[in-house]
């Protein structure tokens, strides 16, 4: 099939999507694994989100206009531990420039670093130290005359969003499970990244002609497992479908994003702003890719939408279609292996986790008795009682509409884990659970954290690369494996957040930052609770 | 690169094993230390934030540091809590010491000023001891017993080398009072019953406050690495306690190897770091025979260092983790030794840098490193 050979050839080393979801695990996310650990006790600095989403673009180079220590550790920005970002210049503010501002220290590096760089573009990305002295860095950046582009990012490290608005989000989102045009058409407050997105519109792309069938994807770089074989297919169907991708956003070369105003349309993963800015500029329409278009029919209807914002409905239904079929037609020789058996399939309350089940359940068709969601994970990112009550009643409401058949159990422990293990031939997880199920020989559980990767692409080859995946799995009986005791397993854990250790200085600092951050909402009361 | 005042206050203050650093701070800064602090100690979560917010840049820090502090003694079963304020709030002006002077807790508070922008690390790290020297108490002296002074609780092979010196001074007859900063805070305040300080780089403001308060008398030893280094280390110690040990070390592992060795004589070779960069460059150069040709501190300019590398016939590169970037550009290994470390682990505390068996241990690295490293294939 020519897809298969368009996958392989993206993938890296000449391997399959699967061993680049695999390598991807293992050589980014041993180092990213840490990071969403760290995200129980504190969060990052907006700046490294934006020496991140700098750091992406080729041609850039990222100037902090702070002190050295701000440069100092934003050079590990936790977007992208595997590969620190080297090159990170500073105005080495001092109590002297606090006093006098840095303006003229900011000009002078801005030469320096031209000078010692030669970059295409330099973004002057402001501190908190910079931000409250109050240096005018769009007045500095407007008087230079350097034969290069410069950018003014607001990036201080204060203005940051608040721990209520993802709770908000998050229950918007639940509202929407059953009615996908309910979805919320808001932004969360950008972490560094989107105040890249944003003045990248705003101040370096250049008036284009609009292409026709031209687009513009967003993508949220490497940080992605499997970005580059689904970026791949994504390129693939919308060229079956007579649509060329332009770029991707703002992983490309900075001519490239003076040009991107060219594209018909944009593809939005994260937030909004910069793509409503592209349109209010430029007037490139934008197609936000939401929790809905997951799944075969997800998918589909993802590439009917982009069809119908290009003006290409019926024209591109055929090639849609042709992958979805083929696409059908290989998962159903899987689907037979699958029904041979029970299953449990152990995973995460999120915003996705409905439209996931539905995956399991409806395209990989696979006999669940037992849903097992742990919606635990929600209080460690500091979403409130009322909001994981929503999702959970929503959640049941939605799987019952679908009519997918299973029990759902939330919050199981790891006694009604081995209940449910007894009445089941299978108990898969896409969170790294097993470890904890293994403790002492217990339930066996087959870890698919890594291969779930594959099942929120834009494209139907990811389904079918973990039905495949999933089938010789079974096949081997690898998916019981109770008779080891891995060293992780041998540990106590919190029994609520999960990986975190049992230990009272985790607990302590955990608490310590859940609280302190739900004192900056609005709406909290003394205890930082709504 | 370096640091800045606020890290080098955090590393020391952290280092005080059974204390809670509290940053008032805005949510990077206190990101950036600990980050760095959990490589290799990942439950080891004892720093907390009063996440200073655009509402406390605007109305003041302080309601949330005072929150901050009610909110930690109630949490932590703590002997001391370290309020280290920031660059935000040294500039909008918290009043640190009246907050802290207005909450009565059970723990101990200390507090320092120790804003980025107002010195380097070693400042913060020299400032944050003197801080914390007023818990000291008078104790009676141990006869034949040091401090070691210098270490903070992220340095890379700390559990090791620590070790390691221990065992060497033991077997020269002196006890290890207190390891600053690495130790409980009991073994603090016990610090002063030691005999003699030895501080390694840095540290040696807190030295002449205990000289004065105390009257005991310091060495400054550079840090021990290689078999001279660390023999030269141990003897000046022994010969300061009038001990007169005279150390032996083993050179039967070196023997194992000597052809490496012959091949890597005359290596050109670049080092950058903090302290340890000296004593290490010292090493490679006296000791493996090796060509020194760019040696640079964290202080100097960053740029200036990639330069001369450039510029040198460097062929290993000895540093942080933060030096991956221009040793991948000239294609030449790096050997990771000195903080921050995030991209290598060190957990086992048998493995040392410093002392006899770390120079073992450390030859061996470097020549691992450079027979795995495929540089002909590259």
């Amino acid at each position: 099939m020519q897809m298969s050979k368009q996958l392989q050839q993206a993938a890296h080393n000449g391997g399959s999507p699967l061993r680049e979801i695999f390598r991807d695990r293992v050589f980014n996310g041993i180092h990213q694994g840490t990071t969403w650990q760290f995200h129980r006790y504190g969060i990052n600095c907006k700046l490294s989100g934006s020496v991140y989403a700098v750091s992406e673009i080729e041609g850039a180079v990222p100037l902090i206009h702070g002190p050295a220590g701000c440069a100092f550790h934003q050079r590990l920005t936790p977007r992208k531990m595997y590969a620190p970002i080297y090159n990170l210049p500073c105005t080495n503010l001092d109590e002297n420039d606090v006093i006098y501002g840095g303006e003229d220290k900011l000009r002078d590096k801005i030469n320096e670093v031209y000078r010692k760089f030669h970059p295409q573009l330099i973004a002057v990305l402001p501190t908190c130290v910079s931000g409250l002295v109050g240096d005018d860095v769009p007045g500095v950046i407007t008087e230079l005359d350097l034969p290069c582009d410069v950018l003014h990012v607001p990036s201080e490290g204060f203005a940051h969003r608040s721990r209520e608005s993802l709770d908000v989000l998050m229950r918007d989102f639940a509202e929407s499970w059953k009615d996908p045009s309910r979805s919320p058409a808001y932004d969360l407050r950008g972490c560094g990244h989107e105040e890249v997105m944003f003045s990248i519109v705003d101040q370096l792309m250049e008036e284009q002609e609009i292409a026709e069938n031209l687009v513009n994807i967003e993508s949220f770089g490497r940080f992605t497992y499997g970005f580059r074989s689904e970026l791949a297919e994504i390129k693939h169907i919308f060229g079956e479908m007579g649509v060329s991708v332009n770029l991707t956003l703002p992983t490309c070369t900075v001519d490239e994003i003076k040009r991107a105003p060219a594209a018909e349309l944009n593809i939005v993963t994260r937030n909004l702003r910069w793509a409503e800015r592209m349109k209010e500029r430029f007037g490139n329409d934008y197609l936000r890719k939401w929790f809905f278009y997951f799944g075969l029919d997800g998918v589909e209807k993802f590439y009917h939408d982009c069809a119908s914002k290009l003006d290409l409905n019926g024209v591109a239904d055929g090639a849609i279609r042709i992958e979805k079929t083929q696409s059908l037609q290989e998962l159903e020789r899987y689907q037979k292996v699958f029904a041979r058996d029970d299953f449990a399939v152990s995973t995460q309350g999120f915003f996705f986790t409905p439209y996931l089940a539905r995956i399991y359940a409806l395209d990989l068709k696979l006999p669940i008795k037992y849903l097992c969601v742990d919606m635990q994970l929600l209080k460690a990112l500091n979403i409130s009682e009322e909001t994981i009550e929503v999702m959970e009643k929503n959640m049941q409401e939605a799987f019952d509409e679908w009519d997918l058949g299973f029990e759902v159990v939330t919050n199981p422990t790891l006694g009604e884990m081995s209940e449910i293990a007894k009445k089941v031939d299978h108990v898969l997880s896409d969170r790294i659970t097993p470890p904890i199920y293994e403790k002492g020989g217990g339930v066996g559980v087959m870890d698919i954290s890594a291969t779930r990767y594959l099942l929120f692409r834009t494209g139907f080859s990811g389904i079918v690369e973990f039905g495949k995946y999933l089938t010789r799995e079974l096949n081997t009986g690898k998916t019981h494996q109770n008779s080891r005791e891995p060293i992780i397993s041998r540990f106590d854990y919190d029994t609520i957040y999960y990986p975190m250790l049992d230990d009272d200085r985790c607990s302590a600092s955990r608490e310590m930052w859940s609280g302190m951050w739900g004192m900056k909402s609005v709406g909290c009361d003394d205890n930082g609770r709504r | 690169m370096d640091g800045g005042k606020f890290f080098g206050a955090f590393r020391a203050s952290s280092g005080i094993t059974d204390a809670v650093v509290l940053n008032h701070v805005p949510v990077g800064c206190n990101w950036g230390a600990g980050i760095f602090k959990t490589t290799s100690n990942q439950f080891d979560m004892r720093h907390a934030c009063t996440v200073m917010h655009e509402r406390e840049i605007v109305f003041g820090g302080e309601d949330a540091l005072r929150e901050a502090l009610i909110r930690a003694d109630e949490l932590y079963d703590t002997p001391l809590l370290l309020v280290i304020a920031g660059d935000a709030p040294s500039i909008i002006g918290d009043d640190v010491e009246a907050v802290v002077d207005s909450v009565t807790l059970d723990s101990e508070v200390m507090w320092m000023e120790a804003a980025g922008f107002k010195g380097s690390a070693m400042d913060g790290y020299e400032e944050a001891l003197l801080c914390i020297a007023g818990l000291m108490k008078e104790s009676e002296t141990i006869q034949d017993s040091v401090n070691l002074i210098g270490f903070s609780p992220d340095d890379f092979k700390v559990d090791a080398d620590v070790k390691e010196i221990r065992r060497l001074l033991s077997d020269a007859g002196v006890e290890v009072n207190t390891v600053i900063s690495k130790c409980s805070l009991e073994e603090f305040r016990r610090a002063p019953a030691a005999e003699l300080n030895v501080v390694l780089g840095q540290g040696t403001k807190l030295c002449e406050q205990m000289k004065k308060e105390f009257g005991l008398p310091y060495l400054k030893m550079d840090y021990p690495y290689g078999l001279d280094g660390t023999s030269h280390f141990v003897g000046a110690i022994s010969d300061e306690l009038g001990i007169g040990h005279e150390p032996e070390f083993d050179i039967e592992p070196f023997k194992r190897i000597y052809l490496y060795l012959h091949e890597l004589y005359g290596t050109p070779v670049s080092v950058i770091g903090d302290f340890h960069a000296e004593a290490m460059a010292n090493f490679l150069d006296g000791e493996l025979g090796f060509n020194v040709e760019v040696l640079s501190g964290n202080e100097d300019d960053y740029f200036e260092f990639e330069e001369d590398v450039r510029n040198s016939n460097t062929t290993i590169l000895f540093g942080s983790s933060f030096e991956q970037g221009i040793a991948e550009t000239l294609d030449i290994p790096l050997i990771r030794f000195c903080y921050p470390v995030f991209d290598n682990v060190s957990v086992y505390d048998c493995a040392p840098y410093a002392g006899y068996r770390g120079a073992v241990c450390l030859t061996e690295a470097i020549i691992n490193t450079v027979m795995s490293y495929g540089g002909m294939n590259k």
